[in-house]
């Protein structure tokens, strides 16, 4: 009884924490962990989106300068084996997105992948996540994971 | 001149009504041949009370959208003043400026003016009953010095101001005005208020917005927590394209009258589907649904966890099986609690003027 009550206590607390960090992880010359104060000295960025006539503000860090800092190749140095990688996202609730490492790059496409940890100036929090991609040029929202807690570096290339 | 000086006298009435929205949410949409005023928002209260608007004097709009349940009646279907059952259940009348169409299930019906003449005029069932007695009542309206007073106040400048037209278009006023966006979930979300919420309401907060857990946002999308229209338009990418803003949630066998939009479409694909209305004072306007065959939220969440009740080729494919533990389902509950605004329920703006007054 006593372990069932512990497991159920475990599992609450699990989802109403919210994580104070978000990891870099997988195929990665550098792993990071980055928490806000981490993410407040990389260059910081902007974006502006409008969910049913109601703006918002998004403050964070283009997701390609973290993984810049976490050794992922970029620029020039994206190109054959390192182009069969993939990001993929992942939340608190086990919800996962994936991006291609060309679709996160500027040399290749101008694209805006941000990797956010305010909103109109406040630190996000509940169902926001502390932590969340802003995608706004996808056109629906599902690739902009709330609640993010990981974001994993896989190498696809297969044997041919 | 003439021209110019009414064109001045409609500016300086239309100028005079403020929405005063909390800071962020967007303004309706309201229509250039219908705006609005201080004046004409108070006339549309008063007729929206008044129970000479039914053909036995028994019932106002106000009958079946009651200003304590937020604008809804508390009962499973609508009965009319001729005690006729409606097929369907009373919507709420909150946050109706923003719905892009309008009841259950039509997606052709956009404007509240129009809509106001259903239920006057409707006969089968009867609401209101007002059908070929429409004279008689204005009338009554053009007699009574209350009326007198605001309708030359409303519409200045015209012989008769006390037309069916002129009704429907006050009314619509009136019922633009009933916003609700201070709930403690709004205080807690965009108030700055950490401790608006409670900490369930908080857990339930993030498994209704978790597409892994609930998934609840993806039908009750937004502030509004339903699709809407505001000031500007729409967003243009649109959460729509996924789900459709109708949709066949497997409540019922959808046994005809209440085919869903299948009604106006004729569409097969369109049997069952019906509009995913505002959660905001949910926990007010029990029974549940379309036809109120779900008495409670746990009744709902309920069904919403079992991934629906009645198969149909036309379920949507949001909603599926969920695993929710009791615990979940009671924070989902005390989530959907936070959205309830109970200001809005004794505003004085929105309450009966003809209370305690007999007319």
């Amino acid at each position: 009884m006593r372990t069932i009550l512990l497991a159920m206590l475990l599992i609450t607390g699990l989802f109403a924490q919210e994580t104070d960090a978000v990891q870099i992880t997988g195929d990665v010359k550098q792993p990071l962990t980055l928490s806000a104060a981490d993410l407040a000295k990389y260059p910081r960025a902007t974006v502006r989106t409008t969910s049913n006539g109601m703006e918002t503000v998004y403050e964070g860090v283009w997701l390609h300068e973290v993984l810049k800092k976490a050794g992922v190749p970029q620029g020039g140095e994206l190109r054959g084996k390192a182009l069969s990688s993939y990001v993929l996202a992942m939340a608190q609730d086990g919800y996962q997105v994936l991006f291609s490492l060309g679709e996160l790059d500027p040399a290749f496409i101008d694209n805006q992948i941000l990797l956010a940890d305010t909103a109109n100036g406040k630190p996000m929090f509940g169902a926001q996540g502390r932590f969340r991609l802003v995608v706004p040029k996808d056109k629906p929202g599902a690739r902009s994971v709330r609640m993010l807690t990981k974001i994993e570096v896989v190498q696809l290339r297969k044997a041919q | 001149m003439k021209e110019a000086i009414l064109f001045v006298a409609v500016t300086a009435l239309a100028a005079d009504f403020e929405w005063n929205l909390p800071k962020g949410f967007p303004k309706p949409v309201v229509p250039a041949d219908n705006p609005m005023s201080a004046a004409k928002v108070e006339l549309g209260r008063y007729l929206f009370y008044d129970k000479r608007i039914s053909v036995n004097g028994k019932q106002s709009c106000g009958s079946c959208h009651r200003q304590e349940l937020a604008f809804t009646d508390g009962l499973a279907r609508a009965a009319g003043t001729t005690g006729e059952l409606h097929p369907r259940s009373s919507m709420s009348l909150v946050n109706v400026a923003y719905a892009p169409t309008l009841t259950w299930a039509n997606p052709t019906l956009t404007s509240l003016e129009e809509q106001a003449l259903g239920p006057l005029l409707n006969t089968a069932p009867v609401e209101l009953g007002l059908k070929g007695r429409e004279e008689v009542f204005l009338g009554e309206l053009r007699r009574d010095p209350v009326y007198q007073q605001l309708f030359k106040k409303v519409y200045p400048g015209t012989a008769n101001p006390f037309t069916l037209g002129n009704v429907t278009k006050t009314l619509a006023a009136f019922e633009r005005t009933i916003i609700s966006m201070r709930s403690p979930y709004d205080r807690y979300r965009w108030g700055g208020e950490p401790d608006a919420l409670s900490p369930a309401a908080k857990r339930g907060e993030l498994i209704f917005f978790s597409s892994e857990r609930g998934g609840c946002f993806q039908c009750h999308e937004g502030w509004n927590f339903s699709e809407i229209r505001y000031e500007g338009g729409h967003d243009g990418p649109d959460d729509r394209a996924m789900t459709g803003a109708f949709l066949n949630t497997g409540v019922s066998h959808y046994a005809a009258p209440n085919r869903g939009i299948y009604e106006f479409t004729g569409q097969p694909q369109d049997i069952g589907k019906f509009r995913a209305p505002t959660l905001r004072n949910i926990e007010l306007t029990a029974p549940y649904m379309h036809d109120g065959s779900m008495a409670t939220l746990e009744d709902v969440i309920a069904h919403y966890a079992a991934g629906g009740k009645y198969p149909h080729a036309n379920q949507s494919k949001v909603i599926r099986p969920l695993q929710l533990s009791q615990q979940d389902r009671r924070d989902l509950i005390e989530f959907l609690k936070s959205l309830t605004d109970r200001d809005m329920l004794r505003d004085p703006r929105w309450s009966d003027p003809w209370a305690g007054k007999p007319h």
